[in-house]
């Protein structure tokens, strides 16, 4: 897919950054970094974390005021005080988790405290044409009077990019928009980036998702160790390229890694017809051990759904399953730990991390009993299997008593899944594993899998991205609205995965049913 | 645990204010430091001192309960109905406890079982048992309790410590264990930390939730069996003023009202100061109304330093903070 | 062609987005009941004093409102009553004076009452709950204080205002009047102007509010002055009714308030509910409490069953909600997984199911 090549719209850019420097005590964010973005531009913003990204986007929206550096706005240098001011100057920031207020309306989330009123009351009916009319220009479907609390992760960000553009943003900026989303709303979210730029707004985006960065954007600004190290034009570089100079290192590493064991014969884990109603439908597969299975699939196929049924989160309401060749009927993720099901859930910080508390209990929680004597703890156990699961993740030094949510992200990645490891799970379901971290932490957390895998475990990875999921998977499940609709060996071509995964025919029947 | 530097922090400051209003207290008048005067103060201080043991769990789990007051209410009306029947007391005292654990566990269901917020519940329960109560004895009283409880609730150990906060220290005793050295404990601060992450992981999330009601529930049967052998009096409506108090302990002890964090201890040097507060100011001749007065300007106090200490490190930690990611 | 599931459910949606609905019918199914089955029920009197006695829990649930659809709660309303019936009353002795300079004193001093709070919220960082339960404290004490013991009596207060209770005025008692006008002005200001919907902004994410610049540190002033003025407003009230105030006046009521606004619809955790509801959650209340009355049913029971009315209305409100959300989640996710539109590919997209 190529984006259309467009000219620079004035010559003047309309947002431009020189010499930006910031730093926090001993740690410099930011090294003297600048660029310039034309009107109407998209700008991908790409870096490895820590690479200074975020802090980049605080000091645009006016949260942080670099310590040395000047912004300029159409020519002129100005300073934001706080991010009202930013706001003022028409730079507006839509992140992964969007904020909106579950109890109002679409329309109204979109003109929060500044809703259109007449001599001194709300005038609903015009707040709600204004908003009809902005979401039809954005090419947005959604009935102005749906509560929020009813929208989708997607919907939610569309509402929050309609309220930016009503606010008068002419540059907005989206941060990780897609680490969320499935691949068809990602498609929705490119198309409306594309929409905004026709209409002139600047985007700058940021993100982990070099293929995006090649489908929507005109230039790509990329960062390392708090420098620019690179300013292409999109059309004239490639996602290994980008990769290589974010990284410093080739991708192909990577690929490299495949194991040389094969997986066993007997099935470790077998699903029958699994059915959960309005969630999945008829799901069968097998694992066998050693084996890797990835399944890839939009998000409302049922990935998770069947995941965390298996997990015993969520009820069956037909079929079975079988764990090394007995009926298996999860009660409760407690019941599932105990008969050897280990799942490590997509969303980090609600469901995986227990930020409060520290980084050794959190790494322990699953086996706190285990380590106890008839309930009452004993530490030296509990610091013993720290020490054990911290080297096999490769966990960064420090104490571990501090909170675990003094980590960074791919650090508490590390934290989650060590917590995993320590089950010594028969069956290990990871759920988006390498979902917003840094390149380094995913290395590790990929490298663990195999590892696991090589020793014996069946693995069920569930991921968005299918470049890693080809590389690391010796069978690929694709699923589509609450069915299996794809099951292949690999190495499988891209394209009839993603058939698959969207529900169109195949061209030709070559390596998988319908 | 990590909780452990922060909670240390909070309870040292704790000891010196007690230690200095003690002080005070003492040189501002020559009856405080007499026995008579430490005794009244201990003993005035154990129904609190029982309710707040018993909902200092909940809160750190990330709920409250309200009801306290009245389900020691209703357990001691329904323990002196028991034994005015006939029954000896320590058993009624028993069923006062077991009553408890009821009730506890009801507040549990609702909350628990159903999902429903524990405000909302425990504002309706606690008008539900002291209805309960008061439908039981309507408008007249039980007294002259037999002197056996009597000696438990008011009398002294060697003429010098009340049985009463023996039994209150043994009690804290055990339940600092439970909270901070076995892993229903913390269980009990990784659901009040994240709930949803705990039951990822495999905790027990239901039934230690439920226990910790019950555990309300408990403490409150047993803080009435400590009322009717102090006031020796049992009526409608007894106990609703100890509500506020046993909020206060808990949330003077270092105890967040969001839950995740506290300790017990801090929860027993609360009781403490505010024992040495209300008691030292009737003392200095303040009225009932006062002290309460007091009370109040305490909690503040202790919460505007908390968060000015917060706010002083957050500025220092803002510098030292590493870019996130 | 709509099955009896898809009634139901939307049943169940117009009921979770408007709980006063289900209320409202609830009202009028025990006042048909009642009427029917009670003599003494049906009279005016009777009407006459269930409207006046649930004006003073209806204003203090419409005080409430304000600060729970904020997501926090106010703990003191009672208190802050309690204080202003015995000063605003007694200044009314010694100094005298007509309606409007009595609603001006009840007002101010509960506004003020009301800005220790917000103070307490916004300066101390102490959340609502343990804030609002130090000035209880505080300003029960300071009740006890200034009535030295002693305490108002009726003969003390303005002849105007002891007379104000029995009042009517056209066909409705004047206690009502009163409620009914703060309802209207009330439901205008909180749900039709900007300042009420930052209000349930608040509530609803309030991160989100002051992520998006919404004045919340304000508004949280506004919503705890505006409350205790109410408060105050409902202490003067409260000498008319009762025309003795002593220290205790007021003590306890704050519960019977929160639970009109919660029975009324009003969600603990901010973000929904109206002062319509609340003042008909009061209503309900004391229509109750009258029913019981007249039944000769003791009066003890009232608070068991206040208490279970609570319980089963959250109980109600909260699955009624669950329910609908999950089902329009369940809704949602099958139609989520749909064919790509515009996608550049070659063969036809597959029949949606």
């Amino acid at each position: 897919m190529t984006q259309t090549d467009r000219p620079p719209q004035a010559q003047e850019p309309v947002v431009e950054l020189r010499d930006i420097r910031h730093g926090f005590e001993g740690v410099q964010a930011l090294r003297g970094v600048g660029f310039a973005v034309a009107a109407g531009e998209v700008v991908g913003l790409i870096g490895e974390n820590g690479a200074g990204k975020s802090t980049l986007v605080k000091i645009l929206t006016g949260v942080l005021q670099p310590d040395e550096g000047t912004l300029l706005l159409h020519g002129e240098e100005v300073r934001f005080a706080n991010p009202r001011a930013a706001r003022h100057a028409g730079i507006a920031a839509m992140y992964q988790e969007p904020l909106i207020f579950p109890d109002l309306s679409v329309a109204e989330n979109i003109f929060v405290g500044r809703q259109p009123s007449r001599s001194g009351f709300v005038d609903w009916s015009e707040m709600r044409d204004e908003a009809r009319a902005l979401l039809q220009r954005l090419g947005i479907e959604l009935d102005p009077g749906t509560p929020a609390r009813d929208l989708s992760v997607a919907e939610r960000q569309l509402v929050e990019i309609a309220k930016a553009l009503s606010l008068g943003a002419r540059i907005v900026l989206l941060d990780e928009p897609t680490a969320v989303l499935s691949a068809r709303e990602v498609d929705r979210l490119l198309e409306i980036v594309r929409r905004l730029r026709e209409q002139g707004i600047t985007l700058i985006y940021i993100t982990h998702r070099l293929d995006e960065v090649m489908q929507v954007t005109d230039r790509v600004v990329v960062l390392r160790d708090g420098e620019k190290v690179a300013d292409v034009r999109t059309a004239e570089t490639s996602i290994r390229e980008l990769v290589r100079v974010m990284v410093g290192q080739e991708l192909a590493a990577l690929e490299q890694r495949r194991r040389e064991a094969k997986p066993g014969d007997d099935v470790v884990l077998a699903v029958h017809g699994l059915t959960r109603y309005g969630y999945f439908e008829d799901v069968s597969f097998q694992v066998r051990r050693g084996e890797i299975v990835g399944v890839f699939g939009l998000v409302g196929a049922g990935r998770t759904e069947v995941a965390q049924a298996l997990f015993g989160i969520d009820p069956i309401d037909a079929g079975e399953i079988l764990l090394d060749g007995r009926p298996f009927v999860p009660r409760s993720p407690r019941h599932a730990i105990r008969s050897g099901v280990a799942y490590l859930p997509e969303n980090r910080l609600l469901n995986g991390l227990v930020a409060q508390l520290s980084i050794r209990l959190n790494m322990t929680m699953t086996i706190w009993q285990l380590l106890a004597r008839l309930g009452i703890v004993r530490e030296r156990p509990v610091d013993r299997a720290v020490d054990d699961l911290a080297g096999r993740v490769r966990l960064q030094r420090g104490s571990r008593r501090r909170a675990a949510s003094t980590l960074s992200g791919g650090n508490q990645q590390k934290v989650v899944l060590s917590k995993w490891l320590a089950t010594h799970p028969k069956v290990l379901i990871l759920d988006e594993p390498t979902h917003g971290i840094d390149v380094g932490a995913k290395a590790d957390v990929l490298r663990i899998v195999l590892e696991h895998a090589t020793a014996g475990v069946a693995v069920v990875v569930i991921s968005s991205e299918l470049e890693e999921i080809q590389d690391l998977s010796d069978r690929i499940l694709v699923m589509r609205a609450g069915r299996v609709s794809g099951e292949f060996v690999t190495p499988v071509e891209k394209d009839d995965v993603l058939h698959a995964a969207y529900g169109l025919q195949q061209r030709v029947a070559a390596g998988g049913a319908g | 645990m990590s909780l452990v530097r922060h909670a240390l922090r909070w309870e040292v400051g704790l000891t010196v204010l007690g230690l200095t209003l003690f002080a005070y207290m003492s040189l501002a008048s020559s009856d405080f430091v007499t026995s008579f005067t430490l005794q009244s103060l201990a003993l005035n201080a154990t129904v609190i001192g029982f309710l707040a043991l018993g909902v200092a769990p909940v809160i750190v789990s990330g709920d409250i309960d309200i009801s306290i007051a009245a389900m020691l209410g209703l357990c001691t009306i329904v323990m002196a109905e028991v034994w005015q029947a006939g029954v000896n007391i320590w058993v009624a005292a028993l069923v006062a406890v077991v009553l408890g654990c009821v009730l506890g566990l009801a507040n549990g269901i609702f909350v628990v079982l159903l999902e429903l917020p524990s405000l909302a519940i425990t504002l309706g329960s606690m008008g539900a048992y002291t209805g309960i109560a008061f439908l039981i004895l309507g408008g007249s009283a039980i007294t002259s309790f037999p002197s056996s409880l009597i000696t438990l609730g008011s009398g002294l150990a060697g003429n010098a410590v009340p049985w009463s906060t023996l039994v209150l220290l043994a009690v804290a005793a055990v339940l600092a264990f439970l909270l901070h050295r076995t892993t229903f404990g913390r269980a009990v601060f990784a659901i009040g930390s994240n709930k949803q992450a705990s039951r990822f992981s495999g905790l027990a999330v239901v039934r230690t939730k439920l226990l910790v009601f019950v555990i309300s529930g408990f403490m409150s049967g047993v803080a009435a069996i400590f009322y009717a052998g102090y006031f020796n009096t049992a009526q409608g409506g007894l106990g609703a003023e100890d509500l506020l108090p046993a909020i206060t302990v808990v949330i003077l002890g270092g105890v967040s009202a969001y839950g995740g964090t506290g300790t017990i201890p801090g929860v027993v040097l609360a009781l403490f100061v505010l024992g040495v507060l209300q008691t030292g100011l009737g003392v200095l001749g303040f009225s009932g109304q006062e002290q309460t007065i007091a009370v109040g300007l305490t909690l503040i106090l202790a919460l505007a330093v908390s968060a000015a200490a917060r706010a002083v490190r957050a500025r220092f930690a803002a510098s030292a903070a590493r870019a996130p990611a | 062609m709509t099955s009896l599931r898809d009634r139901v459910d939307s049943l169940l949606a117009s009921l979770a987005r408007a709980p006063e609905l289900g209320l409202i019918s609830i009202l009028v199914a025990l006042t048909v009941y009642a009427a029917a089955a009670l003599p003494a029920f049906r009279t005016t009197g009777n009407a006459d004093q269930i409207l006046s006695n649930s004006t003073i829990i209806a204003i203090l649930a419409l005080a409430e409102t304000l600060v729970l659809l904020t997501r926090q709660i106010d703990l003191s309303v009672g208190a802050e009553l309690g204080l202003c019936a015995y000063l605003v009353g007694s200044a009314l002795g010694h100094v005298g004076g007509g309606p409007p300079v009595a609603i001006l004193m009840a007002l101010g001093l509960g506004a003020v009452l009301g800005l220790g709070n917000a103070l307490l919220v916004d300066l101390v960082r102490m959340p609502a709950i343990i804030a609002t339960l130090a000035t209880l404290s505080i300003y029960g004490g300071l009740q006890v204080v200034v009535t030295h013991g002693s305490q108002l009596y009726a003969y003390q207060l303005p002849h105007w205002l002891t007379t104000l209770y029995a009042t009517k005025w056209g066909p409705l008692p004047a206690f009502a009047c009163v409620a009914l006008v703060l309802v209207v002005v009330l439901t205008a200001g909180v749900q039709m102007t900007r300042w009420g919907r930052d209000l349930y902004a608040m509530g609803s994410n309030p991160e989100a509010a002051g992520v998006t610049g919404l004045p919340v540190r304000r508004r949280t002033y506004e919503a705890f002055v505006a409350c205790g003025a109410l408060s105050g407003f409902a202490g003067l009230l409260y000498a008319a009714q009762y025309g003795n105030v002593d220290a205790t006046a007021g003590n306890g009521i704050e519960l019977t308030a929160i639970a009109a606004a919660v029975i009324g619809g009003v969600s603990l955790f901010g973000g929904s509910g109206t002062p319509a509801g609340a003042a008909l959650g009061a209503l309900l209340l004391i229509e109750i409490e009258n029913i019981l009355a007249i039944e000769k049913i003791s009066i003890f029971a009232q608070e068991l069953l206040q208490g279970l009315a609570i319980v089963a209305s959250v109980a109600v409100y909260a699955l009624v909600r669950r329910y609908s959300q999950r089902v329009g989640a369940r809704r949602r996710r099958l139609q989520a997984a749909g064919p790509l539109s515009g996608a550049a590919v070659v063969e036809p997209a597959e029949a949606h199911p």
